[in-house]
């Protein structure tokens, strides 16, 4: 019988979306080489054809410390890493300990453990009712580990043969990525080898790729990737976990399509660069998250007020100050809805998973560049960090356009009559388009002024750019489920993986998610909302900040929040107990935006 | 072309007899002399009296926030490298909010001018002490940071590596066009220090006071030893004149 994990109730079947999938984990430590086991296995099933993606959890050292990987392989496509693993390969039992919530074993689990290791398994792992197999990942002297055999390399053999994949491709991976490494490439195939002809291992669940080798991608590569196809041309940054990946992607590709991209000395320079590249017309982009974010708000105002457009992606991790840098949070919604001083239009999109990056940093850089104003992307640790297998992106023909000024256009650059919601943009270098962009309240043709009156006409005009882009961007939102089903989530960002595969095992439910947070698609949501006899929001922030500032824009009332802090993405079972609580007996408050209501 | 046509309609808001209507005119002159378009130049300053100039010259001009010109005219300079960017601010704006950025724009020597109108005081904000202000200024209301050993803007952008550094005096007028010009010619960021008088928050003849306690830089000085320049820089009066130069390979 498998156990339950505390504080998990149900455990609910695994729910892939219709192919068959496993979830596979090893956790050891830093030398252990547990990422490059994962990054490998990974890439050989993008190679089959087969999907997948790759989550990797550290200890509290972000370097160095205990560090493991939760792998799901599918034959359809994935956005959520399971929560019931198949095959734990764990090299030290004593490091298991940091990883608590990321595993959980089941009745027909697989676990592997190292022949030498006589700790204790923690009991919230599970259990599982097939023998526990061994194998002598570590070489031992006197009792102590001592360097031997490469312990991934043997593990690899080891998944490698249990799913069933041809020895040459395991081989073909390592070649591929050590070959300008020659030795350490021959030292570890030999390690493959032999452990691949020792190693007696238990068969798993055949997953079958349909044949064509997918992608690989980072969330954060998936971003930069995004940003790319839609035409940035201009980086600037300042390196934070879990965002810096854009930045170190861009490096290394930006400047090959003829931009620039440069790490700048702070947050507050990096938006400051994008800004001044943005005001020379180049479409331009900066990545960060919360801590940068906060630093980079007063550049924001500026960027709305000059209307000068710049795309600013944020990585949330989960706390304010330093937090958890690398833990997910979906706790930056207030800050990036209504962070700054003064009134200013902005956009915000929410990204959803690897595959949505790309759609959307065209969508953020499309309403940045024909509205003239700051648009924020908010990613999560538990994108930005992932690895998922993708297929191929939109090919796009054409990249977003700034309407440029000419000769014949208005000479004032913030005109106010007519019913035009932006005016052509000056691009540095036009003769006779000079003019004077400020953060400075300005007149139609760019004086500064305090006139409260125009003051007044300013902010009115500025904020029809809101109307406008809710308009492009009603139908901005994902749904899931029947349309009759009676249960709804309303959910945003990240939540997307879980979710998807949710409502196909849960038919009573159906979900709301939408790509723009900022204007928020109130219509289609109220149109979703129909026949719904129950509603809950579901989302990672303690205070409740997403259920919060849907009340501020819609009536709420019967609608449940569940909101918990980050850390750990949530999982099926989790989302089982809560909903039961929820929604079973109307008075408890499972949420703590509600008890604190309550408390208040 | 004529340095009125780099005016915009706009009328300075400056006090009468402010030494921001000085700067204006040399860097519109020296703008003149180099013969830069309208459409080819770009200027770029951040908030203070000083930086109201942005708006009084005819260019693609950007009056932002406080302290951050530099990293906005950085982000321009480097996707529109043809435009002539000459960044102007207060000592306040430039050396205490936006110090930081300083030795980062040396660091990465952009081809920008920035042009740093040092009155020793908050002009804009109404008189209170700026890192430039001297220990033994009188105290007014509101000025705390006077008893705080004020900076030295010239051995600072020289210590960060700076390859054009300049002073000069928002009234002696040829000499400002002068250096105004040759760093805006420079191919890298040059660093032109602005002696400039604020008559309404510093002392009667504080702008006078300023000249005389300055002298030209030497004849004999080698602008492109850094150790001359560092002497120079040192010296407790104001040399006015190009003070280094790096030679560029
Ligand atoms: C973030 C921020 N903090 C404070 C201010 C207020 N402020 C405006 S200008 C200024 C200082 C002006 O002094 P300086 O830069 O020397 O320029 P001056 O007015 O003397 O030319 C201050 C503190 C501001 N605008 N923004
Ligand atoms: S307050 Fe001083 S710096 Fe400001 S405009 Fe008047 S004289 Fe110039």
């Amino acid at each position: 019988m498998s156990t339950t994990a505390p504080g998990v109730t149900t455990h609910t079947p695994q729910t892939a979306a219709t192919g068959r999938s496993l979830v596979i984990a090893v956790a050891g430590s830093g030398g252990d080489g547990v990422a490059l086991l994962g990054d490998l296995l990974l890439s050989i099933a993008a190679h089959q054809g087969l999907y997948g993606m790759l989550v990797q959890s550290y200890g509290p050292q972000i370097r160095g410390g205990e560090s493991a990987v939760v792998l799901r392989l599918s034959e359809t496509e994935v956005a959520y890493e399971g929560d019931q693993t198949d095959l734990l390969v764990c090299f030290r039992t004593s490091d298991l300990k940091r990883f608590r919530g990321s595993m959980h074993l089941h009745e027909q689990s697989v676990l592997v453990l190292d022949s030498g290791d006589e700790g204790e398994l923690p009991e919230w792992l599970g259990t599982t009712s097939r023998e526990i197999m061994r194998y002598p990942f570590a070489t031992r002297a006197a009792g102590v580990e001592v360097a031997g055999e490469p312990k991934n390399m043997m593990a690899l053999a080891l998944i490698a043969k249990a799913l069933g994949w041809a020895p040459e491709l395991a081989e073909r991976a390592l070649e591929e990525r050590f070959a300008h490494r020659p030795h350490l490439l021959s030292a570890d195939v030999k390690a493959y080898r032999a452990a691949w002809v020792q190693l007696q291992v238990p068969a798993m669940t055949r997953l079958t790729g349909h044949g064509l080798p997918l992608e690989v991608e980072t969330g954060n590569e998936a971003v930069a990737h995004g940003a790319l196809a839609a035409g940035l041309r201009f980086f600037a940054g300042y390196p934070i976990t879990p965002s810096s990946e854009v930045m170190e992607t861009l490096l290394d590709e930006l400047p090959a399509a003829g931009g620039t991209v440069v790490q700048a000395e702070d947050e507050i320079a990096a938006l400051g660069m994008v800004v001044g590249a943005s005001f020379g017309g180049v479409p331009s982009m900066t990545a960060t998250s919360g801590p940068g974010l906060s630093l980079m708000t007063e550049m924001m105002g500026l960027a709305s007020m000059a209307e000068i457009p710049a795309v600013i992606v944020d990585c949330q991790r989960a706390g304010p100050a330093t937090g958890m840098p690398s833990r997910t949070e979906q706790s930056d919604l207030f800050h990036a809805v209504y962070g700054g001083h003064g009134d200013f239009p902005r956009a915000v999109l929410g990204v959803f998973d690897v595959v949505h990056a790309h759609t959307l940093m065209y969508k953020a850089f499309a309403l940045a560049e024909d509205y003239q104003l700051p648009v924020l992307v908010l990613s999560d640790a538990y994108v930005a960090q992932r690895r998922q297998i993708r297929g191929a992106t939109p090919a796009r023909s054409t990249v977003p356009r700034r309407w440029r000024w000419t000769s014949d256009d208005s000479p004032a650059r913030f005109k106010l009559k007519g019913d035009q919601v932006v005016t052509p943009f000056r691009v540095p270098g036009t003769p006779g388009g000079t003019y004077l962009a400020a953060g400075i309240e300005h007149t139609e043709d760019g004086t500064p002024t305090s006139d409260t009156n125009m003051h007044q006409r300013m902010n009115e005009r500025r904020f029809r750019k809101l109307p406008a882009i809710a308009l492009d961007t009603a139908d901005w939102v994902r749904t899931f489920g029947a349309a009759d089903a009676p249960r709804g989530i309303i959910a945003w960002g990240s939540m997307y993986g879980l979710l998807r595969e949710w409502v196909l095992a849960h038919p009573e439910y159906r979900v709301f998610l939408p790509e723009i947070l900022l204007p928020f698609p109130l219509d289609a949501l109220a149109a979703w909302r129909k026949g719904l006899s129950e509603t809950v929001t579901l989302e990672l922030s303690h205070q409740g900040q997403f259920h919060r500032y849907l009340s501020s824009l819609t009536d709420m009332s019967g609608v449940r929040s569940i909101a918990r802090s980050g850390g750990l993405p949530m999982s099926a079972p989790e989302l089982a107990t809560l909903l039961s609580a929820t929604l079973s007996s109307a008075l408890s408050p499972t949420s703590a935006a509600a008890a604190e209501k309550e408390a208040s | 072309m004529r340095p009125a046509d780099l005016r915009t309609e706009l009328e300075p808001v400056w006090c009468s007899g402010c030494g921001d209507f000085g700067v204006l005119k040399g860097l519109t002159q020296a703008l003149t002399d180099l013969e830069v378009a309208p459409e080819k130049l770009a200027v770029i300053s951040g908030i203070g009296c000083s930086s109201r100039l942005a708006g009084y010259v005819k260019a693609y001009a950007f009056n932002s926030i406080h302290g951050r010109a530099l990293p906005i005219a950085t982000g321009l300079k480097l996707s529109r490298p043809e435009m002539t960017t000459v960044v102007v601010g207060g000592d306040g704006d430039g050396f205490s909010i936006g110090l930081g950025h300083i030795p980062h724009a040396v660091r990465r020597d952009t081809d920008l001018t920035y042009a740093v109108l040092d009155n020793g005081i908050y002009g804009l904000t109404k008189g209170q002490a700026s890192p430039t202000t001297e220990r033994d200024t009188k105290r007014g209301r509101g000025m705390a940071g006077a008893e705080d050993a004020p900076l030295d803007p010239v051995l600072l952008v020289l210590s960060s590596g700076c390859g054009f550094v300049a002073r000069s005096h928002a009234g002696h007028l040829p000499h400002l066009r002068q250096m105004l010009r040759e760093a805006i010619q420079y191919p890298g960021f040059a660093f032109v220090h602005v002696l400039a008088g604020c008559v309404t928050y510093q002392p009667k003849g504080y702008a006078d006071g300023l000249l005389e306690h300055s002298f030209p830089v030497p004849e004999t000085h080698d602008p492109t030893n850094l150790d001359q320049a560092m002497n120079l820089a040192r010296d407790p009066r104001f040399a006015l004149g190009l003070i280094y130069k790096r030679p560029r390979d």
